[in-house]
């Protein structure tokens, strides 16, 4: 059984009179462990099937089962009970809490799961260290730089161990070296804990980091294969999102 | 949680303060105008208790036509049996020239009042000297007044026949005439001047000197407190002896006092009094509008203390408020992170009601400060007594000297209030942040 599946994924946005159809009938079955890349231009829907996933919206008609469960109808707090078991979140921009220290920043996770303050540190520490960051333990957000920044924000999505984690273009604001450093992160990790890792980006170099490249385009799934078959076919896939 | 909450009002430093002030201010604006009226209304009562003791009603027949209800023994009966009376006792006065009262050559010429000797410890008379009688002493027991040793008069001299109770020279008191626990006295009746009859005098026994108090009545002072009963008889006698006719057939004393247990039974006891057929008088005729007046005071100086906090509640919100658009993006993130509501809600709570209680304690801190600046203040000024406050503290000047008062209940209460206060400013900022989508938060750059 497949850990995330989309069936009939519709969302369709309304603003005044005008209907924008930002997915149109996604199916789509993500297996456990996977590195899995949405790739697609910006306004391609790559963001808004993201959030679908992971709760942040509702999808206009279709369901979501995750481990089994129906989420489609989950309510807000169902949402985020179920958040905090399942699904870790790197994001763009890092949002880190600007007013907690690194270790702080990484055991919130766990603080809302409810962990005592002594074993969450521990965690997050270790978790930093895994990030290469020890040095950097006690720091407040704005003394880090993009990539020490980031990499706290891996620590935080993956300290509690979820089995899904989300990465909305997660080097978007950093450069190509450090972007690299990032990535490697981030799958090493995924493997390591054998948890399935979502990335969204238009970024082709990041999506060659993954295993299985999903590329959308106006809503709906123009090419879904394996790295291989386009890492033998390169031109195949910069055409398709040019 | 916790930490997260002070972490976020410690980051902002400068705007935490600020409220934190508008908490002090409010805080303290409340608390030291309560204790002032707390004061205030304490000396109120200090002085009234010096006037009069709040919990005696006076009662007097009203008039002397035959179907007027009469002060008698009953009818003192009849109200010694009603709810909330503590005690009670006519008050019978007799001239000293309708009896006279004498030791060796010296005569008494101060007020004699009868009463019911055993109730005077119940309505809290002390004495210098000797005991209060209790209930079944002899008829003969009389009490001095304070000052009553010195209104003895020498029958044998004309002028220049009396002791005046100042100190000389010296500062020493001169020596009275008569020694109330020591000498012998006697009473006797008044003849009229043509009589040829004889009166055997008879002997009575001073038990003991009262103490001043200028809130008794009958007063304790010039005159001589003795049994009601005896003073009856005495006063029977003369009225015979001097052929004074009676104006009315029925027996009745011309006035009373009754001690009420507390001071907020008076008004339910003067009522039933009054509805006897009795005018009564009380403190309570004072109290009442004073009372009343005292807490038009104290309305007013909670009310602008309440002003000032309700500023500062606002205040809190504003904060809140304000923390909320420059944190929807960290809401937000917590949302996306797992945080469920409640968190959030705590969070914000938390925030609002630690500028609250920490505006609270250093309010309450600068109160008792301020309180204490104003008792000093007011301790060096009050012999001057000038201004309102002086004149209402005329009375107890120097005694308490505390005109801000501020009882445990006010320090807890305000420290309680202004935590509420807190937390209700900032429920509405916390349901505000609640109800921030995750989504539009996190996109926000």
């Amino acid at each position: 059984m497949s850990l995330i599946c989309l069936k009939d994924i519709r969302k369709v946005y309304h603003m005044d009179e005008e209907k924008i159809v930002a997915l149109g009938r996604i199916n789509l079955r993500i297996e456990q462990g996977e590195i899995c890349c949405i790739l697609g231009t910006s306004g391609s829907g790559k963001s808004t099937l993201l959030n679908i996933m992971a709760g942040l919206e509702k999808p206009t008609k279709g369901s979501i089962e995750i481990d089994g469960v129906n989420v489609t109808d989950f309510s807000e707090k169902q949402w985020a009970l179920f958040r905090q078991k399942y699904i870790g979140f790197v994001f763009q921009s890092y949002n880190l809490l600007p007013t907690l220290t690194a270790i702080q920043n990484v055991a919130v996770p766990l603080m809302f799961k409810g962990i005592k303050k002594k074993e969450r540190t521990k965690s997050a520490v270790h978790m930093l260290k895994m990030v290469h960051l020890g040095n950097r333990l006690t720091h407040m957000p704005t003394q880090m730089s993009g990539g020490q920044q980031q990499r706290v924000g891996i620590a935080r999505a993956f300290v509690a161990r979820p089995p899904i984690v989300f990465a909305d273009e997660p080097t978007g604001n950093l450069d190509s070296k450090t972007s690299r450093e990032v990535m490697g992160l981030m799958v090493t990790m995924a493997k390591k804990y054998k948890e399935t890792l979502i990335l969204v980006t238009h970024d082709t170099e990041i999506a060659k980091y993954a295993d299985r490249i999903i590329t959308i385009h106006d809503g709906s799934i123009l090419n879904d294969q394996s790295n291989e078959s386009i890492l033998k076919n390169p031109e195949n896939l910069e055409e398709k999102v040019v | 949680m916790l930490s997260m909450a002070f972490g976020n009002l410690f980051k902002r430093k400068v705007r935490t303060l600020l409220t934190v002030t508008g908490v002090i201010i409010g805080t303290c604006a409340i608390v030291v105008m309560m204790s002032l009226g707390i004061g205030i209304k304490q000396s109120m009562q200090d002085t009234l208790k010096n006037m009069g003791d709040l919990t005696v009603i006076t009662v007097n027949s009203t008039s002397q036509s035959p179907d007027a209800a009469a002060l008698d023994d009953k009818m003192l009966k009849k109200m010694k049996k009603m709810e909330h009376v503590a005690a009670l006792t006519p008050i019978l006065s007799l001239d000293s020239s309708m009896i006279s009262i004498q030791s060796k050559k010296y005569k008494f010429q101060g007020m004699i009042y009868g009463v019911y000797l055993d109730t005077l410890k119940d309505f809290g008379y002390k004495t210098e000297n000797g005991e209060l009688p209790s209930a079944g002493a002899d008829k003969t027991t009389i009490l001095f007044g304070k000052d009553a040793e010195y209104d003895f008069i020498d029958i044998r001299k004309s002028s220049n026949n009396m002791i005046y109770p100042q100190p000389d020279k010296n500062g020493k008191m001169p020596d009275p005439y008569v020694r109330p626990m020591k000498d012998k006295f006697q009473v006797t009746v008044t003849l009229p001047e043509d009589s040829t009859a004889t009166v055997k005098p008879l002997k009575l026994r001073c038990v003991g000197t009262l103490s001043e108090d200028g809130g008794k009545n009958p007063y304790p002072s010039h005159s001589i407190f003795m049994d009601v009963t005896y003073a009856k008889e005495l006063q029977a006698k003369y009225n015979k002896l001097n052929n004074v006719k009676k104006t009315s057939k029925k027996e009745s004393y011309e006035s009373a006092s009754v001690k009420v247990d507390s001071i907020a039974n008076v008004p339910k006891v003067e009522k039933a009094i009054k509805e006897l057929g009795f005018t009564t008088y009380s403190m309570e005729n004072i109290r009442k509008p004073m009372e009343e007046q005292m807490r038009t005071i104290q309305m007013i100086l909670g009310g602008l203390g309440g002003i000032s906090l309700f500023v500062a509640a606002l205040g809190i919100t504003n904060t809140m408020i304000m923390s909320i658009y420059e944190r929807t993006r960290e809401i937000g993130i917590m949302k996306v992170l797992g945080c469920v509501v409640r968190n959030i809600r705590t969070i914000f709570l938390i925030e609002s009601g630690a500028i609250g209680f920490i505006g609270g304690v250093i309010g309450l801190a600068q109160s008792y400060a301020i309180s204490f600046a104003i008792n000093t203040l007011y301790a060096t000024s009050g012999d001057q007594g000038g201004g309102a406050a002086g004149m209402i503290m005329e009375g107890t000047a120097g005694a308490a000297g505390q005109i801000s008062i501020i009882p445990l209940w006010l320090a807890l209460g305000a420290l309680l209030f202004s935590t509420m206060v807190g937390l209700l400013s900032g429920f509405y900022p916390a349901n505000r942040a609640v109800k921030v989508s995750a989504l539009t938060a996190i996109k926000q750059e």
